[in-house]
């Protein structure tokens, strides 16, 4: 490109359009408000589980945001061996039913956790009824705090594998929710019965930990009321 | 595609790109910064070249500038002025220290964007105002350098060699907008010789108004919310 490139007569300083004050009031008060709309609308929640207008959960835009996270180390740890605990211990058998694979994420992954404070320990077993083989059900025992918008999580994965049974004990190592997100892969429906005795406070329906809203303490058919598997 | 195709591509891209390409120095470049003792000049020249071609709210300042902007001299002349604030704001920040929130700084980034935008549909002149391009655009050079200086802070530069690699950084910088403003100067003079430009130019100012608008209110929200820096 050369200096003296005439495209236009007038290219011989810069230029400007010209646009009349009403378009130009238009641009500038759309830009304005269509700007403001992605912003509170869509960025704000996903980015910053932030949600002025509500738009980011009708759109699902909201579900997008997630917290950074901060891996704990899960396989050392030192405390004292003995520890007090300021709540009584209690036992709660919780039945959860799985629908098979083709029920969708909805029905046949599940997520179950128990809010304990940091330090509180935790005996657990479970099963799964109704499944043959052990690489028919997928379960990832984790945990994490729940942090405020803006603020890093913490996230402690005791182990994810394939199997039909799990016992053991835990020592929560922070103020959080801990549990399991249990996936069916059969072609039948399963029933997860979990056993927990121990220092901790069962989650509400609906809150983090417990979104699905399983009922502790009845039998599986009982336990889901706010679903109903697809009929095929 | 078509020359317009193109900037309305990359116009459309930016409002929907996730804030993490927009700017920051992220993931392994940080750890090698970080990690970084003594003079090491050819990864920040790279850092710098990478930072300019990769951060669109650059780039769609960039466009906004040079969308009437005819001629070499002129361009020349617009590139020097943002070049030298960059540049200043830069090297002092960082020698002596000085920082302000990235969030703000990438605010006004985007609020740059819109004021330019405006000032090329003729907004200003409409208004009465008669405001000298240079001054802003050096202004703007300026502030854009204090912004990257904060970044680089946040990032905890070795003393050892901090001068050497700064400058690498600053002459990739200018590298980096060399390479991006040719690329938008072949596609602006293409297109200017068709008559699709008449027809789009009102347009994609309008859109440019529009993503600078966005771009600032998503750091606004970022420095209430995000809770950084």
């Amino acid at each position: 490109m050369s200096e003296e490139t005439p495209i236009a007569p007038e290219a011989i300083k810069p230029v400007q359009l010209q646009v009349s004050g009403k378009t130009l009031a238009l641009i500038t008060g759309g830009g304005f408000i269509a700007g403001a709309l992605i912003v509170l609308g869509a960025i704000m929640p996903a980015e910053f589980n932030t949600d002025p207008l509500g738009l980011g959960k009708l759109s699902g835009i909201a579900r997008l945001w997630a917290p950074e996270e901060i891996e704990v180390d899960t396989n050392s740890a030192s405390g004292p061996l003995s520890r007090d605990s300021e709540i009584p211990p209690r036992t709660d058998v919780i039945e959860i039913p799985l629908t098979d694979f083709l029920g969708g994420a909805k029905g046949s992954e599940l997520e179950y956790k128990v809010a304990m404070k940091q330090g509180s320990s935790l005996i657990y077993e479970w099963e799964a009824i109704g499944a043959k083989k052990a690489s028919d059900v997928g379960f990832d025992f984790h945990g994490h705090t729940t942090p405020e918008p803006g603020q890093p999580m913490n996230v402690a994965t005791y182990k994810q594998a394939r199997g039909l049974k799990q016992s053991g004990s835990l020592i929560a190592p922070f103020d959080g929710i801990q549990g399991w997100q249990f996936s069916n892969f059969s072609d039948g429906p399963v029933i997860i019965r979990v056993k927990l005795t121990g220092f901790y406070d069962l989650v509400p329906s609906g809150q983090e930990g417990n979104l699905a809203g399983i009922i502790a303490n009845v039998p599986a058919a009982q336990a889901r009321p706010d679903f109903q598997p697809n009929q095929r | 595609m078509r020359p317009h195709h193109i900037l309305f591509a990359l116009l459309a891209f930016s409002l929907i790109a996730p804030p993490v390409f927009a700017h920051a120095i992220g993931g392994s470049d940080a750890e090698f910064v970080r990690k970084t003792i003594g003079a090491d000049p050819f990864p920040f020249l790279y850092l710098g070249a990478k930072h300019m071609v990769t951060g669109y709210d650059h780039l769609l300042f960039l466009l906004g500038v040079i969308f009437f902007l005819y001629r070499l001299k002129d361009v020349l002349l617009y590139v020097t002025l943002f070049s030298l604030g960059h540049s200043t704001t830069l090297i002092i920040g960082v020698l002596f220290d000085l920082g302000v929130s990235s969030h703000l700084v990438d605010m006004v980034i985007g609020l740059s964007v819109s004021y330019k935008a405006f000032d090329n549909l003729g907004g200003f002149r409409k208004l009465g105002l008669e405001i000298d391009n240079r001054v802003a655009v050096g202004g703007f050079g300026l502030i854009h350098g204090l912004g990257l200086a904060t970044k680089l802070q946040a990032l905890g530069l070795n003393k050892d060699g901090l001068l050497p690699n700064l400058i690498a950084f600053n002459i990739g910088v200018e590298i980096g907008q060399l390479i991006a403003l040719s690329l938008i100067l072949v596609v602006m003079t293409l297109w200017r010789t068709t008559k699709s430009f008449g027809r789009f130019a009102i347009a994609a100012n309008a859109l440019l108004f529009l993503a600078g608008i966005v771009l600032a209110g998503e750091q606004l929200a970022g420095y209430f919310l995000a809770g950084d820096t």
